[in-house]
C-alpha cells in the first residue's frame, strides 16, 4: 500500500496551506480533493479579503488561491483531483475513489481539511427547484459562469449572504430583498452598506413564509417575526422571484473524523460537530490533525493560517523539524490568527450586541437594522472629516481587523495605528492628492473621495465601482443615497481604472453641493 | 433508590424488546435496560433481515418454523408498525459441486424436520430470479422463507411494548446481577439498582461478562462482521438470498435499496476502534461477491457500510434457558448471527419462561449447561 | 441519567401542527409531522428516528437534514439540540458504484 508522510484531505485554503508548509520541510505529501479544481472556496471569492498584509488583505480570494497553488507546485506537493475520499479507516488508512477504481493509502500523519457544507432552513416550498444555497449560487456564478437566476431573494444577512448578494448583482441578477429572521444584520456593516446603496431593501426580523410555484420557484412571501420567531399576521410581503438563495450558516464536514473514531463534540459556536483537538489541531487520535472550517467555521484567511499550523505540527510530529522551529513558527502563526480574531466580529463576540466601538462611539443601529448609516450618524466616525478640496471620507464604523487603507495612502493621511481593529482616522495635517488608492484598497468599499468645492454649487464624489457595464465619462444618471434612493442628478466626470486598483474602478460623479455627503452610488439612466 | 418490576430485561435489542412486548401484552410489568443511547443498537439493527428456516440447525429450526407460521404473518398488524415482512422464499445459491454438496446436506437435515425445502438446478433458479448469473449452478429453495426490516421490527416491538407500559432506560450499563437470598433479584447499573422477580439477560456477547457476576459462563466469542446498503433501485426480486459459500447474503427492501452482508474471510481477526469499525477490505470484497451472483447491480450506488458484532456460540446455536443455579435468571444469547428471524419466537418463549408458564416449544436443546469438552 | 434516556418520561401528547406536511428529509421524503410523531412513539435519538423512518438514510446520508431532524427531536423532547447525539458516520463518504468500490487498484510502486 502506498505510504505518505502526510495525507491531506481537501485542497482548499487550509489543506493547501498545510501541504505547502509540510512539503517545504521535506515531508512526502499528497492532497486529495473530490473537486475537479483545487482551491476550495478561494476560487469562488472574487471580492477583496480583509485583514492586514500578512493575511493577504485587499487581495481577491481567487488570486490568493492562485498564489497558494503556485506555492504548492513550487514545493512539490502532489495534488490529486477528482479523488473522492471514501473513508478514513483504522491505522490512518485512506480509501480514495480515483477514476473507476478505489485506491488504498496510508499516511504516517493525516490532516483533514474537508471544510464545511451549507445549512438549510425549511419553509413551505423549500424543496422547489430554485431554492439554492448561497454557496451553490457562488459556485454557479464564479466557477461555472452560470447566472443562478434573474430575480433573487436572499435569506441570511451574514457575510456570506451579503457578499453573495453583491456578487449576484455583479453578474447581472436583480436582488429584490435581503431577509433575515434575526433582528440585526449578522455580517460586516460595510458589506451591508455596499448592497444597501444599490437599492436592495433589507428586511430584518423577517423570514420566508412560503416559496411559491408548482414546478419551480415563481415567487416568495416573507413576513415579520416576533422575538420568539413566530410570524406576525398581516405583515406578509410578496416578491416575484425565480430564485431564493439561502445563506443560513455552514456546518463542519467532520464525518470523516467521526468515522475514524476521533472524539467529537457538538459545539454550536463552531457551527456543529467538530473534533476535540489540542492547540496544534491534533485530534484524539495521534497523528490526525485538522485545519480550517472542519474544526470550526471561520473565514478563509484563518483557515489558511490554521492549515500552516497543522502542516508545521505534522512536520514536528514526524520529526522533520526541531521543537525550536515548531515553537517559533507556532507563535508567529498563532499571533497572526489572533490578529484575525479581534474586534466586534471575533468568535468570542458571536451573538453579542455590541453598542459602542472601541473608540466609544455608538454603533449605528440603522446600519445593523437597515444596512446603512444615516446622514447624521456618519459624521460621528473618525474617518469622516470636512476640508477644502479633495479628501477621503471613510465610512468605516465597526471595529474589524483590517488595515490596507493605512498603507494605501502614499501621503500617509490615513491612520489606524498598531491596533488593527481601530477605526481609520484622517490625518488632517497631510494633504490628500486624490490618487484614489485608498478607495480601491478598501475591501469593504467604504472609502470615498469627496471634493466639496468642485465648481460653484457642485461637488464630486469618487466611489468604488465594480458593476458592469462601466459608465463612461459624460454619462448622466442619478446619485443614490446610502439607502439606494435616487436623490439627485449626477454626471460622471471621471472614470479611472488601473492595475493598482485591481478591478475596482473609481467613478467620480458630479452632484449638487448639498448632496456631497449623501450621494454614495451612481445609477445610469434607464435604457 | 430502587426501581422494581416483575421482570427486568438486560439488553434493548430485538430479543429484549420482543420479550418486553409479549410480557407487557400479558400485563406483566417490565423494565428494559439498554447500555447504549439507542434501542436496538447491536446486531438487531445491523443484520441482513433474513426470516428463514432453511440452513438452520435442527435444534433451532422449530423456533424459526413456529415464528413463520404463527408470529411473523400478523406482526405488523400487532405492533402497529410495518415491519416489511415478505414471505417470498429463500434461495441459497451454489456455484460449484462442492457448494451443491453443502446445500444438499442442509436440505436433507431440514426436510427431516418437516421443512418444505428442496434442491433446484440453475435453470429453475433463474426462473425464480432472472437476475442471477450463469455462475449459479443450483440452489436450495425454501418458498416459505423470507425477510423483514430488522430496524422497524426491533423498534416496532419497542414502540408497542412501551405503549403497553414497559419501561425502557437507555444509557444504563449493567455492572452486576445480584442474588438476594439465593435468587437473582437485583440488577446493578452505573446509575441505579433495579429489582425484578425474573431477570432476562439478552445483551449479546456482553451477556457473558454479566452472567459471570453470578458464576455462569456461556461459551461464545464475538466477531465483527459487515454489511452495506445501496440507494433505492427499481424493484427486482423479492427472495432472500444466501450462498453455500456464505460470501454474501441479503435482499431488496420494500424501499428498493439492497441490503447485503458478507465477509472478507478475515472476520475472526477484524479489529475495532470502539465504533464497530468497518475494515477497508471488506466492502470491496462484498461488492465483488455480489456482482458475481447479480451482475446487474454493478451500477448500484452504495450509500453506507457498517459493522456489527455476532455473538458466536461454540456449538453454533443460541442459549435460551433458565439457569438452575440462579433461580429467576433467564439467559438468551449467543445467537451466532441468526437471531433476527427467530426473535419473535424467542421473545414469546422468554415471556413464557418469565411467567413460569409452559413454553410452546421444547427448549432443552438450547440449555446453558449443554457444553462439554470433547473427551 | 440524561432525560433522553428515560423512555417513559412524559413529553406530552402529539399535537398536530400546521407545518407537519413539510418535507424535512428530501432524499427519503420524510415530513416534519412523521418525525414529531416518531418521537412521541418513543424514538428519542437521531439513530432511532433514522432507523424507524429512514431520515438521513438516502443519498446524502443526512448531510442536509441531520441538523434539522436533530432540532425537531430536541424540540419535541424539550431538551437542547446538543443533548441529541449526531448520527454515526460511515463509509463511503459519498455514494459509490458497486463496480468501482469492488475494483481495488493493483499495487504500483
Amino acid at each position: 500500500m502506498k505510504r505518505y508522510d502526510l495525507i491531506i484531505v481537501g485542497a482548499g485554503p487550509s489543506g493547501l496551506s498545510a501541504a505547502v508548509e509540510a512539503a517545504k520541510r521535506g515531508l512526502k505529501v499528497v492532497v486529495f480533493d473530490e473537486n475537479e479544481k483545487p482551491g476550495g472556496q478561494l476560487f469562488k471569492q472574487i471580492h477583496k479579503f480583509f485583514g492586514s498584509k500578512e493575511h493577504k488583505a485587499k487581495i481577491r480570494g481567487f488570486k490568493i488561491g492562485e498564489e497558494l497553488l503556485n506555492e504548492a507546485n513550487d514545493t512539490g506537493v502532489e495534488v490529486v483531483l477528482n479523488a473522492t475520499v471514501i473513508g478514513l479507516y483504522q491505522d490512518k488508512e485512506i480509501v480514495v475513489k480515483i477514476g473507476d477504481e478505489v485506491k488504498h493509502f496510508k499516511g504516517d500523519s493525516i490532516i483533514v481539511a474537508t471544510g464545511a457544507s451549507e445549512n438549510m432552513v425549511t419553509f413551505d416550498g423549500w424543496t422547489l427547484p430554485g431554492v439554492i444555497g448561497a454557496g451553490a449560487a457562488q459556485t454557479m456564478m464564479n466557477l461555472h459562469g452560470i447566472k443562478p437566476g434573474k430575480k433573487i431573494l436572499m435569506l441570511g444577512s451574514g457575510n456570506v449572504g451579503l457578499v453573495v448578494s453583491f456578487q449576484l448583482m455583479q453578474c447581472g441578477c436583480e436582488v429584490v430583498a435581503l431577509v433575515d429572521a434575526a433582528p440585526r444584520i449578522g455580517g460586516y456593516g460595510v458589506h451591508a452598506a455596499k448592497v444597501a446603496r444599490t437599492g436592495v431593501p433589507f428586511y430584518l426580523s423577517h423570514t420566508i413564509v412560503k416559496a411559491e410555484g408548482e414546478e419551480c420557484v415563481t415567487g416568495v412571501t416573507i413576513a415579520e417575526v416576533d422575538d420568539k420567531f413566530q410570524f406576525i399576521p398581516g405583515t406578509e410581503k410578496h416578491f416575484d422571484v425565480d430564485t431564493i438563495c439561502v445563506a443560513v450558516g455552514l456546518s463542519p464536514m467532520s464525518q470523516l473524523l467521526k468515522m475514524a473514531g476521533c472524539e467529537m463534540e457538538d459545539n454550536p459556536k463552531k457551527g456543529g460537530q467538530v473534533p476535540i483537538c489540542d492547540q496544534y489541531g491534533e485530534t484524539s487520535i495521534k497523528g490526525i490533525f485538522v485545519a480550517g472550517d472542519v474544526s470550526g467555521i471561520e473565514e478563509a484567511s484563518s483557515a489558511m493560517i490554521e492549515g500552516r499550523i497543522a502542516g508545521i505540527c505534522a512536520s514536528y510530529y514526524l520529526g522533520f523539524i526541531e521543537k525550536e522551529e515548531l515553537d517559533k513558527k507556532y507563535e508567529e502563526l498563532t499571533n497572526a490568527l489572533e490578529g484575525l480574531r479581534q474586534g466586534m466580529f471575533a468568535p468570542k463576540n458571536r451573538g453579542k450586541l455590541i453598542e459602542k466601538t472601541e473608540e466609544g462611539i455608538d454603533v449605528s443601529m440603522n446600519l445593523l437594522e437597515k444596512g446603512y448609516l444615516t446622514d447624521e450618524e456618519v459624521e460621528k466616525y473618525p474617518g469622516v472629516t470636512h476640508a477644502k478640496g479633495i479628501h477621503p471620507v471613510m465610512e468605516c464604523s465597526q471595529n474589524i481587523p483590517c488595515n490596507p487603507c493605512q498603507d494605501a495612502c502614499p501621503k500617509h493621511c490615513i491612520k489606524i495605528g498598531k491596533n488593527i481593529t481601530a477605526l481609520p482616522a484622517v490625518d488632517e495635517s497631510v494633504e490628500c492628492v486624490g490618487c484614489g488608492m485608498c478607495v480601491a484598497s478598501c475591501s469593504g468599499q467604504a472609502i470615498f473621495l469627496i471634493n466639496e468645492n468642485f465648481e460653484p454649487g457642485y461637488a464630486t464624489v469618487t466611489l468604488p465601482y465594480e458593476m458592469l457595464p462601466l459608465p463612461k465619462k459624460g454619462d448622466k444618471g442619478m446619485g443614490l443615497s446610502r439607502s439606494g434612493k435616487e436623490i439627485c442628478e449626477a454626471e460622471v466626470v471621471e472614470v479611472r481604472t488601473s492595475p493598482a486598483f485591481d478591478h475596482t474602478n473609481l467613478l467620480t460623479i458630479k452632484v449638487p453641493a448639498d448632496m456631497v455627503m449623501k450621494a454614495r452610488f451612481y445609477k445610469g439612466k434607464e435604457q | 433508590m430502587s426501581k422494581c418490576a416483575e421482570v427486568v430485561i438486560i439488553g434493548g435489542g430485538v430479543i429484549g424488546c420482543a420479550a418486553a412486548y409479549y410480557l407487557a401484552k400479558e400485563g406483566v410489568s417490565v423494565i428494559v435496560l439498554e447500555k447504549t443511547d439507542n434501542i436496538g443498537n447491536g446486531a438487531s439493527s445491523r443484520n441482513g433481515g433474513g426470516v428463514r428456516q432453511s440452513g438452520r440447525d435442527p435444534r433451532e429450526l422449530p423456533l424459526a418454523m413456529y415464528g413463520i407460521r404463527n408470529l411473523w404473518p400478523t406482526l405488523s398488524e400487532e405492533l402497529g408498525v410495518n415491519v416489511e415482512y415478505h414471505k417470498e422464499g429463500n434461495l441459497r445459491l451454489g456455484k460449484t459441486e462442492h457448494h451443491m454438496e453443502i446445500l444438499q446436506g442442509l436440505t436433507d437435515r431440514a426436510t427431516a424436520c418437516g421443512l418444505d425445502v428442496r434442491m433446484i438446478d440453475g435453470k429453475e433458479v433463474r426462473e425464480i430470479n432472472p437476475y442471477l448469473s450463469d455462475e449459479v449452478i443450483g440452489a436450495s429453495w425454501c418458498p416459505t422463507d423470507g425477510h423483514a426490516n430488522p430496524l422497524k421490527t426491533t423498534l416496532g416491538f419497542y414502540k408497542r411494548a412501551r405503549e403497553l407500559g414497559a419501561k425502557f432506560y437507555s444509557g444504563e450499563t449493567v455492572l452486576e446481577i445480584k442474588k438476594i437470598k439465593g435468587k437473582a433479584r437485583q440488577v446493578i447499573t452505573d446509575h441505579d439498582i433495579y429489582e425484578g422477580e425474573h431477570i432476562i439477560l439478552a445483551c449479546g456477547y456482553e451477556s457473558r461478562a454479566i452472567a459471570a457476576t453470578v458464576g455462569i459462563d456461556i461459551p461464545m466469542r464475538k466477531e465483527l462482521i459487515e454489511a452495506l446498503v445501496t440507494e433505492a433501485e427499481p424493484k427486482m426480486f423479492a427472495q432472500m438470498l444466501g450462498t453455500a459459500d456464505a460470501d454474501f447474503y441479503g435482499h431488496q427492501t420494500e424501499h428498493g435499496s439492497f441490503v447485503f452482508g458478507g465477509a472478507s474471510g478475515m472476520e475472526d481477526v477484524n479489529k475495532d476502534n470502539g465504533m464497530q469499525a468497518t475494515s477497508s477490505l471488506t466492502a470491496p470484497c462484498i461488492c465483488r461477491g455480489i456482482m458475481k451472483y447479480i451482475p446487474k447491480l454493478a451500477d448500484a450506488k452504495i450509500v453506507r457500510t457498517w459493522g456489527g458484532y455476532e455473538d458466536i456460540c461454540t456449538d453454533g446455536v443460541p442459549v435460551i434457558s433458565k439457569i438452575d443455579e440462579v433461580p429467576g435468571l433467564i439467559i438468551a444469547c449467543a445467537f451466532t448471527g441468526h437471531g433476527f428471524g427467530i426473535a419473535p419466537t424467542v421473545g414469546l418463549l422468554l415471556s413464557q419462561l418469565a411467567m413460569e408458564k409452559e413454553t410452546v416449544l421444547d427448549l432443552s436443546a438450547l440449555r446453558y449447561d449443554r457444553f462439554k469438552a470433547v473427551i | 441519567m440524561s432525560e433522553v434516556n428515560d423512555r417513559s418520561r412524559d413529553i406530552g401528547p402529539f399535537v398536530p401542527a400546521e407545518d407537519d406536511d413539510m418535507i424535512i428529509c428530501r432524499c427519503e421524503e420524510i415530513t416534519k409531522g412523521e418525525i414529531r410523531k416518531a418521537v412521541h412513539e418513543g424514538m428519542y435519538t437521531l439513530n432511532e428516528v433514522r432507523r424507524f423512518l429512514r431520515t438521513g438514510m438516502g443519498l446524502c446520508q443526512g448531510q442536509t437534514c441531520g441538523k434539522l431532524v436533530k432540532s425537531i427531536i430536541a424540540r419535541e423532547l424539550k431538551v437542547s439540540p446538543a443533548e441529541i447525539e449526531p448520527a454515526t458516520s460511515r463509509a463511503p463518504m459519498r455514494p459509490i458504484e458497486m463496480k468501482i468500490f469492488a475494483k481495488e487498484a493493483k499495487e504500483v510502486e
